[in-house]
């Protein structure tokens, strides 16, 4: 039941994603509509999933990574349809929506971890809940950097290119990137700060090495690192869409690390 | 009797003939008047602007139309027939169907996309509907080529990007800037084109407005003109810390704006965008700045490129606008078809009909004491009959009109059902 239910939503994903791409070429109003409805349809399907797989665990879907990803994923197509009919900005799926089919991909061929058995507090299932909502986020800041960079690049080659009549403005991109920056931050932080609590609850230690915390580590540095140049240096635009995507990249190496090394969120 | 379209436009006629032609708006009236008269056009549309004289028409002869209208258009202006018939273009039926359509969407525009070519076709139409010109195959031709044009202004980008070199101007700034409420502008010069920018900007919301200029009563002048505030010319390097967008058209042989004072104003502006319009030639602005974050110049060459990659990107559109077009030709086209052959098929069912009930009737007269139930299966039994005998003949009505050989097939239906002769 909830395995069937999450390739449907897989499908429907993958479906949006094609569509968004085509439509980022195309621009066929019907192909846009087609793409909102498979994204909004392998959502509904993940959300049934959600619940079924909730009720099966007798707990919050949050209790392996593989499981964690899902949510993120579901938080991340919800957010990019709301986002995309409230700002106008109609390419955001077809930015968004490869991510969200990668991010899927990885949790399916995953090895289905569980974690280890102390997961008795309540507070990891606010770490493990925080940080997805925190990589959501961080999706979207990623999007936003990479759209950045490609209309700042059309626009001082002074060569409109397919980029220049797609994209928004380069404020909208810029604003997109900080907001989404500083919306994820603190929930990262909260979640890694429960999680380094706890570790220390459950193995006595709160920075043993284990790879998916010293990745997040590094991209909570990065991060910060940007938020700080963002508000005390006036960074922006070009380098602050650089860190952005150093950021996201550190954030995909912990989610990798996590699904396919082995250490205390793995099996 | 057939739809057709004749006439000349910027494509094969030159300038000095297309004016020599163009018809005001009482002259037309009586041409459409007498064209109607005349009993060689049932119908007419006659559709003058500066790009192109064309008549739409119903006739049983179109050539014969053709010569009538073009020959009264002629003697009205003066211009010798043999001059203008061998530029005269004449589509028919499908054609001239997709000519109308094509014309009324601004695809056969000189510049594709151009939005008055719609309205000029509307009017043209409305004044033929005032002489009772348009009758029950023109009215549905252009209720439809106005959809159509509809269609493609919003399903296509065919009207959207800029093809001036001032909108195109407006439209960087719309990339660059979230909107352009509020945005400051800074005029350094007084060039008309530099002035009509600041006008588009100013429509889009753009303000305050300053104008700097080497001569100070200029500055104000202009500056009175766009409800702006002068600013001297030493100040300009302080003005431009506060602006968003700089329009710069001086005559000045040097530029008049260094890459080194914008470094200097670029700390003080936390990464808000610059955005320097330079209509000037020579040019007002440093090429240099074109490596500083956040600085974006624009000389008149590539505002040029600009309006070219639109130009481009119309023409791309326009081919999307085309298979819509297309679309709607052959959509038009069936249901003209339809209409052509309901009447046979109405009256053909009718007939069919008359016969099944009174042989009905006879029988049923005949068997007094039928129970109800074998008179209704007498009536659903004669029914289906003529509903399966019927089946073909429509279906091959339909088809053999949407294939354009309706006529001999009607023919042959009326006569062989005794349905009276075909009009």
């Amino acid at each position: 039941m909830h395995s069937n239910l999450i390739n449907v939503a897989v499908i429907g994903y993958v479906v949006a994603t094609g569509l968004a791409l085509a439509h980022l070429v195309q621009r066929h109003d019907l192909v846009y509509r087609l793409s909102v409805l498979a994204a909004l349809a392998g959502w509904a399907a993940h959300t049934v999933a959600l619940i079924s797989r909730s009720l099966e665990l007798g707990a919050p879907p949050l209790g392996s990574l593989p499981d964690a990803i899902w949510v993120a994923v579901w938080v991340i197509v919800l957010l990019e349809v709301l986002l995309e009919q409230r700002t106008g900005v109609r390419v955001l799926g077809a930015f968004v929506l490869p991510i969200v089919v990668v991010l899927s991909l990885k949790a399916t061929t995953a090895r289905p971890g569980t974690l280890a058995p102390a997961l008795g507090s309540a507070w990891i299932w606010i770490h493990i809940a925080l940080a997805m909502v925190g990589i959501a986020a961080f999706v979207f800041n990623f999007a936003g950097a990479i759209m950045y960079l490609l209309q700042e690049r059309q626009l001082k080659a002074k060569r409109p290119g397919a980029f220049y009549y797609r994209l928004p403005a380069l404020q909208t991109l810029d604003r997109l990137t900080f907001r989404t920056l500083a919306l994820g931050f603190p929930f990262l932080t909260t979640g890694l700060v429960l999680g380094a609590m706890w570790a220390r609850a459950a193995w006595g230690s709160a920075f043993a090495f284990d790879p998916l915390a010293f990745f997040s580590a590094v991209a909570w540095l990065v991060y910060a690192g940007t938020l700080a140049g963002r508000a005390a240096a006036g960074w922006h635009g070009r380098r602050a869409a650089y860190f952005s995507i150093i950021g996201f990249v550190a954030l995909a190496l912990t989610l990798g690390a996590g699904l396919f090394l082995p250490g205390r969120h793995g099996s | 009797m057939t739809l057709f379209v004749t006439g000349l436009n910027h494509r094969n006629a030159p300038v000095a003939l297309r004016e020599l032609l163009a018809v005001e708006e009482d002259k037309l009236r009586e041409l459409v008047h007498d064209l109607q008269a005349s009993e060689v056009l049932r119908e007419v549309v006659v559709l003058s602007t500066c790009n192109r004289v064309e008549v739409y028409g119903i006739a049983d002869a179109p050539g014969e139309a053709r010569a009538l209208a073009f020959r009264s258009l002629c003697r009205h202006r003066g211009v010798d027939l043999g001059v203008v018939e061998p530029l005269l273009y004449t589509h028919l039926d499908a054609d001239a169907v997709r000519h109308a359509f094509r014309v009324s969407a601004s695809l056969d525009s000189m510049m594709i996309g151009e939005p008055q070519i719609l309205g000029q076709v509307k009017e043209a139409f409305a004044l033929a509907q005032a002489c009772e010109a348009v009758g029950p195959h023109l009215h549905p031709l252009f209720s439809q080529a106005f959809s159509v044009a509809k269609r493609v202004r919003t399903e296509t980008e065919i009207a959207r990007h800029a093809v001036s070199v001032s909108f195109a101007a407006v439209e960087l700034a719309k990339k660059i800037f979230d909107g352009l409420g509020g945005r400051a502008v800074l005029l350094v010069g007084a060039g008309k084109m530099s002035e009509l920018a600041a006008k588009h900007l100013v429509e889009h919301g753009a303000f305050p407005i300053y104008v700097a200029n080497r001569t100070w009563a200029r500055a104000l002048e202009l500056a009175r003109a766009l409800a702006g505030t002068a600013v001297p010319w030493d100040e300009l390097p302080t003005a431009l810390g506060a602006v968003d967008i700089v329009v710069t058209s001086t005559g000045a042989p040097e530029p008049v704006i260094t890459r080194g004072a914008v470094t200097r104003v670029m700390h003080g502006r936390r990464g808000r965008p610059l955005f320097f319009i330079d209509i000037a030639v020579p040019r007002d602005v440093e090429a240099g700045v074109d490596g500083l974050d956040d600085v974006y110049r624009y000389d008149i060459d590539d505002l040029k490129q600009v309006v070219d990659a639109n130009l481009r990107e119309r023409a791309r559109e326009a081919q999307r606008a085309e298979t819509l077009v297309e679309r709607e030709v052959s959509k038009f086209l069936a249901r003209q078809a339809d209409v052509e052959v309901i009447p046979t098929i109405v009256s053909l069912r009718a007939r069919l009909e008359e016969i099944r009930l009174g042989e009905v009737s006879k029988t049923l007269a005949r068997l007094p004491d039928a129970p109800p139930e074998t008179r209704a299966a007498i009536e659903a039994l004669s029914t289906a009959m003529i509903n399966k005998i019927l089946h073909v003949p429509i279906t091959k009505l339909r088809a053999s009109s949407r294939a354009g050989a309706s006529r001999s097939w009607l023919e042959l239906v009326h006569e062989l059902f005794g349905l009276g002769r075909h009009p």
